[in-house]
């Protein structure tokens, strides 16, 4: 295992061995180490490169470093600029692995129930992705080609990743939440941007990547009032996006649930989503959603 | 190999790790014993670790990783006096400790979040331990040791948890024990507590007591089977089968054996054929006996194919790849339905097996019991008013505990076998394993340390075969643990059954007619087949009066994981289609179905006729009157009437509360289940114990018994305290032990504390009786029988006294020396009933299909709580396991016989933050036959939760489901499927 304290030598040890593995948290990697199915032999620990460290703004994006722990997701002030994020990493697992995990490894990783990767593909993030060579940025829809597949090419690592911070309603749930003894079986996170007047759904579960609903989307944007930053929709509307987000699920049948559940869920946890869906004042301030 | 340097509990280390070792290999190996296995992917936070003071899970972490990092242990805790930190303190305290395994991550766990929040709030408690499972306390105590250590740490002093005691509802109320008096808690931790006037002022009994094994858990001391190092230790590993069913042609071992590092390679090629049933059960094991250590066939994905005693795990794995298996890969049957059609593939067509109903038709046994002919009872259903129907069928699930099977054993001086070992059955194991290995009984001792959890899953000798061949094999100590994904497919689990009732009822709400027939699956061995089966009857058949009831039950071998022992043992499948069947029946009758319940229930007299018919030696020919059990102490009613109160029962059919204003999707609900168990098998449990006195007046217990982390060594030291007038810190316990305590049949059939308990009962009066003769003689009293033992001394009826310090030195040094000892053994012909009400409210989203459970809450009559604290820890326990029972869990394979969840995650048990609220209301009833007027506690309260929660659905949105788990999923499609009308949506 090599552990280098620099992007630099990174990349150089990443280019030299293009077949290691990254490791930063290990909370998916170590599972496959020790179920045996894939050797630490050949393993590039990011643990000391500073680069990957946190995050920082810039002009009116948001850069997310590699290495950012899900429990740094969930700290002010970052939780206030992207509260999807947050929410979707509250989700995850436990204190544990929210403290070892990273959003570098959810998006390597490209599981379909990955956890931070709806709300990704909500935010159009870009990923940005560095070789000893220079460096790309991949919009993250192109980022996962498939069930954990990704479009990183050999001698490339996952330098960070980019999300607009304007001001947006955000929300991501999940059925079940937390504290209700329910396996997740989909996700569903939303922005609505108050610039662009635009409001887009990240589905997860639902798809062998994380999914876009552009029919739903494009309702959804209609229905927001988008001047006092509230949903305003008939019981009809809403039903007709919560159709719209089914139709635009691709899921399969697995021993948690079946396609035609996954489905109607996604559909109920993207009109409710909808209906939380609060802008923040000019300062900042979300009035409180029920 | 590389160097790294940490900071490990304070001091600077530098310390050479494998590249792929994991910190929790490290810790482990520097000594760090807190710091335990649970699983390989970090979700049991067994192995969570404070790595720059946050919790991270170490078994999940390469060591190499920590290089230059700070990490703590619960051993950095330890400030080598017999001082507790606070968070230790309130986590012995609070009873927030059974079986302990984690308790080392618990205690980090909370100096984290105190560090960073010293005032938490309920939520962030929860959170904060979310990632650390606990499968015996149901949380309750462990969310209120957080608290208690937040107010230690700020310097408060919390009073102690004491029972909050109720006044009765269905007698008149009395004046309250003197001896309860005393500072009352109202933390949702303390149980309630109904007193019976029948119990008389005890000085320890039913007192709340602290876990005499406490100290070794939250201090991480050496505790548990892997807790012990041996030079030259050999790690044990089994190929285990892909296939469900298929012969083994051949096994080409000669690669495995040239590998470096390989001791032994052990096979069916080279093991002898030894037939047995590996279910921990008294002689002679109850047949078939159906398995060898190592067959030329396989029968489930995960059955044993071979096991390999190598230098290291990593060696013994890849000895394991290097096996060249040649498999015949047969058809597998994997349904109990499939396998008992005609045609179906056979899943034990071995010639040598003895004790199968009948092999051909896949069934390891039938079973049927009925208190009338036949015609009896198609007269009793032609009387009937209404006759329904229902059909139920409930699902596998696995015990989880968090220590898996782990067994550890080597050669003594004397080269004699020992094995210590997590098991429940250490004297049963000793006799089973002595003739697979050819070994005298006398050349084999079991030791059973602390256990982290059983639930019926080590009242199995599932490992502890394999370890001694390989002992034998190569001379050598040998360990052998299991890994998660072994514990949910190659130990046990429960038997999942499809159940049918029907049920005559007249006109006024009585039963007149009962008949249940049952297909379970034992998946492939027969083990337990039969007993949990009768018991399933039983359970089924019993807790409401009935003329005429009928039982009838196929077992039937299944290519699946085999089914066991598990706590509850056949009552909580038998009591989920029993009282969801009653709510349906008394939702179709337009009966309270509380009232529905009234009508029938048992009640002290009554008898239990089905018992004798499905015995545990199987049904007696011909049933004389006195061989029918009879309910003794009985205190249901009260129990009902107590969990009423507790659930705001009132509340259901008020749409203001049933339909939350501004919560459109959301239905609330109540329901209710009653439950029964036994306290041990009559005539067949036996369990025995020796005190012996030592120079300043402390005792020796060595008890049989087997605490698997229920808190049993710590009841029988206060029953023993109870008998000598000392406290239970003056007796200390050592029990499970083959080579030094006497006999016992071991955990299970909640027998501790009525059986084995009144077998230190005897012991102690035994030891008593020496004592009193020789302080009669110092005191100079003629009548021994005056003498009383209280407050470590003997006090004379003039008020004289003599310390018992005296009389133990008088005895051992002085005159007429002799060793104070008592040992007793005791077997009863009863089995007290212990019952339990249980209520839980939930809330329904009828959108999603998703069930909330807002609160249970268990009235239990257990007769006399001997440890309120445990008693109510081991209810909250029950509840949560239950609650998996009732809502997520279900070991799913594919179309194959594989396994598709055998992960904790895919397999979901309850966690700190979906821990419903409780309350546990201990009704206390006086059983004459037990000790002090105990029964037993630990499994009646796994039995009915599952059926309150699915009647609390069916209040909340009128659907009946007859289902479980209530995913979702299943619930939506329920609400889907039902017609407009019938279902209040």
């Amino acid at each position: 295992m090599l552990v280098p304290a620099s992007l630099d030598e990174l990349l150089a040890s990443v280019a030299a061995d293009t077949r290691a593995d990254l490791i930063a948290g290990g909370t998916d990697l170590m599972v496959e180490v020790n179920f045996g199915r894939r050797s630490p032999e050949s393993v590039i620990s990011v643990a000391l490169v500073p680069e990957l460290k946190s995050w920082y703004r810039s002009g009116d994006e948001v850069i997310l470093n590699a290495a950012l722990t899900y429990s740094e997701m969930m700290r002010p002030p970052l939780c206030e600029l992207l509260p999807a994020l947050a929410q979707a990493a509250r989700t995850v697992g436990s204190p544990q692995i929210r403290n070892a995990g990273t959003i570098g490894g959810n998006l390597a990783t490209a599981s379909p129930a990955g956890d931070t990767l709806p709300v990704l593909a909500a935010l159009e993030a870009t990923v940005v992705l560095e070789s000893a060579e220079g460096g790309r940025a991949v919009p993250v829809g192109e980022f996962i080609v498939s069930v954990k597949r990704t479009s990183l090419a050999p001698g490339e690592i996952i330098r960070s990743v980019r999300v607009p911070a304007r001001r947006a309603a955000q929300e991501f749930l999940k059925v079940g939440t937390r504290n209700a003894m329910v396996i997740a079986v989909c996700s569903v996170a939303l922005v609505a941007d108050a610039e662009r007047r635009e409001v887009h759904l990240g589905l997860g579960s639902v798809g062998p990547v994380p999914l876009r609903a552009p029919r739903a989307e494009e309702l959804a944007t209609s229905l927001f009032d988008w001047d006092e930053g509230v949903p305003r929709a008939s019981e009809k509307e809403l039903a007709r996006l919560a159709e719209l987000a089914s139709e635009a699920a691709r899921p399969i049948d697995d021993h948690r649930s079946t396609a035609r559940y996954r489905r109607h869920a996604v559909g109920v946890c993207a009109r409710r989503a909808f209906e939380r869906a609060r802008l923040p004042d000019a300062t900042g301030r979300r009035s409180v959603t029920p | 190999m590389m160097e790294i340097s940490i900071d490990l509990n304070g001091a600077g280390r530098k310390v050479e790790v494998g590249l792929d070792e994991s910190l929790l290999r490290l810790l482990r190996r520097l000594g760090c014993l807190s710091v335990r296995y649970g699983s390989s992917t970090g979700e049991t936070g067994a192995a969570a670790v404070l790595v720059d003071g946050d919790l991270v899970s170490a078994e999940v972490m390469l060591a190499v990783q920590a290089d230059g990092h700070r990490v703590e242990t619960l051993e950095s805790l330890d400030p080598g006096t017999a001082e507790l930190h606070p968070i230790q303190q309130a986590f012995v305290e609070t009873g927030a400790l059974q079986g302990g395994y984690s308790a080392g991550a618990m205690v980090l766990a909370t100096k984290a979040l105190l560090e960073r929040r010293p005032d938490p709030s309920d939520e962030e408690i929860r959170d904060a331990l979310s990632g650390i499972l606990d499968r015996e306390t149901g949380y309750v105590k462990v969310l209120e040791a957080v608290r208690r250590a937040a107010a230690l740490l700020h310097g408060e002093k919390p009073p102690p948890l004491a029972p909050l005691v109720l006044e009765p509802l269905t007698t008149s109320p009395t004046t309250r024990r003197g001896d309860l008096d005393g500072e009352e808690s109202v933390s949702p931790a303390a149980p309630r507590l109904v007193p019976s006037v029948d119990v008389p002022p005890m000085a320890v009994v039913g007192k709340p007591e602290r876990k005499v094994d406490a100290l070794r858990m939250v201090k991480g001391h050496e505790a548990f089977a892997d807790d012990v190092e041996l030079r030259g230790l050999l790690h044990a590993k089994i190929l285990r089968s892909p296939y469900a069913h298929a012969r083994i042609r051949s096994i080409d071992d000669s690669a495995a054996r040239a590998l470096p590092g390989v001791h032994a390679v052990l096979h069916y090629g080279n093991t002898a054929r030894v037939k047995y049933a590996s279910g921990g059960q008294s002689w002679p094991n109850p047949k078939p006996y159906d398995q060898v250590s190592f067959d030329d066939k396989v029968r489930h994905v995960g059955d044993r194919v071979a096991a390999v005693a190598a230098e290291s795990p990593e060696i013994a794995e890849e000895a394991c790849r290097l096996l060249k298996v040649t498999y015949d890969v047969l058809p597998p049957v994997l349904s109990a339905k499939e396998a008992i059609a005609p045609g179906a593939p056979v899943v034990h067509d071995e010639p040598d097996t003895e004790g199968i109903y009948d092999a051909s038709r896949n069934l390891s046994h039938h079973i049927e019991g009925q208190t009338v002919p036949d015609d009896e009872l198609a007269e009793a259903f032609a009387r009937a008013d209404r006759i329904f129907e229902e059909t139920f069928s409930v699902q596998a699930v696995q015990h989880c505990p968090i220590e898996p099977h782990v067994a550890v054993g080597w050669l003594d001086g004397d080269e004699r076998l020992v094995i210590r070992t997590s098991n429940q059955v250490p004297f049963h194991t000793r006799r089973m394993l002595s003739p697979l290995l050819a070994l005298p009984v006398k050349s084999i001792r079991v030791i059973k340390p602390r256990i982290g959890g059983g639930f019926g899953s080590k009242q199995e000798m599932v490992i502890e075969d394999v370890v001694g061949h390989l002992v034998l094999a190569t001379g050598r100590p040998v360990r052998l643990e299991l890994t998660r994904e072994e514990e949910f497919v190659s130990t046990r689990r429960r038997h999942s059954q499809t159940l049918t009732f029907r049920t005559g009822v007249s006109s006024d709400g009585k039963l007149v007619a009962q008949d249940l027939s049952v297909l379970a699956d034992t998946g492939a061995y027969g083990t337990h087949g039969f007993t949990v089966q009768s018991l399933t009857g039983q359970r089924g058949l019993s807790q409401y009066n009935c003329p005429a009831k009928r039982f009838r039950c196929d077992v039937a071998y299944t290519n699946r994981p085999v089914a066991g022992a598990f706590r509850g043992y056949g009552a909580p499948q038998a009591l989920f289609a029993l009282e969801s069947h009653l709510d349906d029946i008394a939702r179709q009758l337009g009966i309270d179905p509380v009232e529905l319940r009234r009508r029938n229930w048992v009640r002290s007299g009554d008898p239990l006729d089905i018992v004798p018919r499905l015995g545990e030696r199987g049904a007696v020919e011909e049933v004389r009157p006195e061989d029918i059990p009879r309910i003794g102490s009985c205190g249901l009613a009260e129990c009902v009437a107590q969990g009423l109160v507790a659930i705001g029962w009132e509340r259901r059919g008020d749409p203001s509360w049933s339909r939350p204003p501004g919560r459109p999707s959301i239905r609330r609900g109540i329901g209710m289940g009653l439950a029964m168990q036994g306290s041990g098998i009559p005539l067949v449990d036996m369990g025995a114990a020796s005190i012996k006195m030592n120079d300043d007046g402390s005792f020796n217990l060595l008890a049989g018994a087997a605490d698997i982390g229920t808190g049993a060594d710590t009841a029988l030291a206060q029953i023993a305290a109870e008998v000598l007038g000392v406290t239970p810190a003056d007796i200390v316990v050592y029990s499970g032990d083959t080579d030094v305590t006497p006999f016992d049949v071991g955990a299970y059939a909640s027998s501790t504390t009525y059986v084995s308990g009144m077998a230190v009962k005897k012991a102690a009066e035994a030891a008593r009786e020496r004592i009193v003769a020789r302080a009669a003689r110092l005191l100079g009293v003629e009548d021994a029988c005056e003498i009383h033992l209280r407050d470590h001394h003997a006090v004379g009826a003039d008020g004289r006294s003599i310390s018992l310090e005296k009389i133990a030195l008088n005895a051992l040094h002085t005159e007429d020396q002799e060793q104070i000892i008592g040992t007793a053994s005791h077997v009863s012909p009863d089995s007290p009933a212990p019952f339990a009400a249980q209520f839980a409210e939930v809330e329904v989203d009828v959108e999603t299909g998703q069930v909330t459970v807002e609160k249970v809450v268990t009235a239990v009559d257990c007769g006399v709580a001997v440890n309120p604290l445990g008693a109510s820890g081991q209810v909250e326990g029950a509840v949560a396991q239950a609650l998996g029972y009732a809502l997520t869990e279900e070991l799913v394979l594919d179309d194959h016989g594989r396994p598709l969840n055998a992960r904790f995650g895919p397999y979901w048990i309850l966690r700190s933050d979906d821990a419903p609220p409780q309350e546990v209301i201990l009704v206390e009833t006086m059983e004459p036959s037990g000790p002090f007027g105990a029964k037993s506690v630990g499994e009646v309260a796994i039995d009915s939760v599952a059926p309150a929660v699915r009647n609390a659905v069916l209040d909340a949105t009128g659907v009946a489901i007859d289902e479980l788990p209530l995913t979702p999923e299943r619930v939506w499609r329920a609400l889907q499927t039902s017609s407009a009308g019938d279902a209040d949506v």
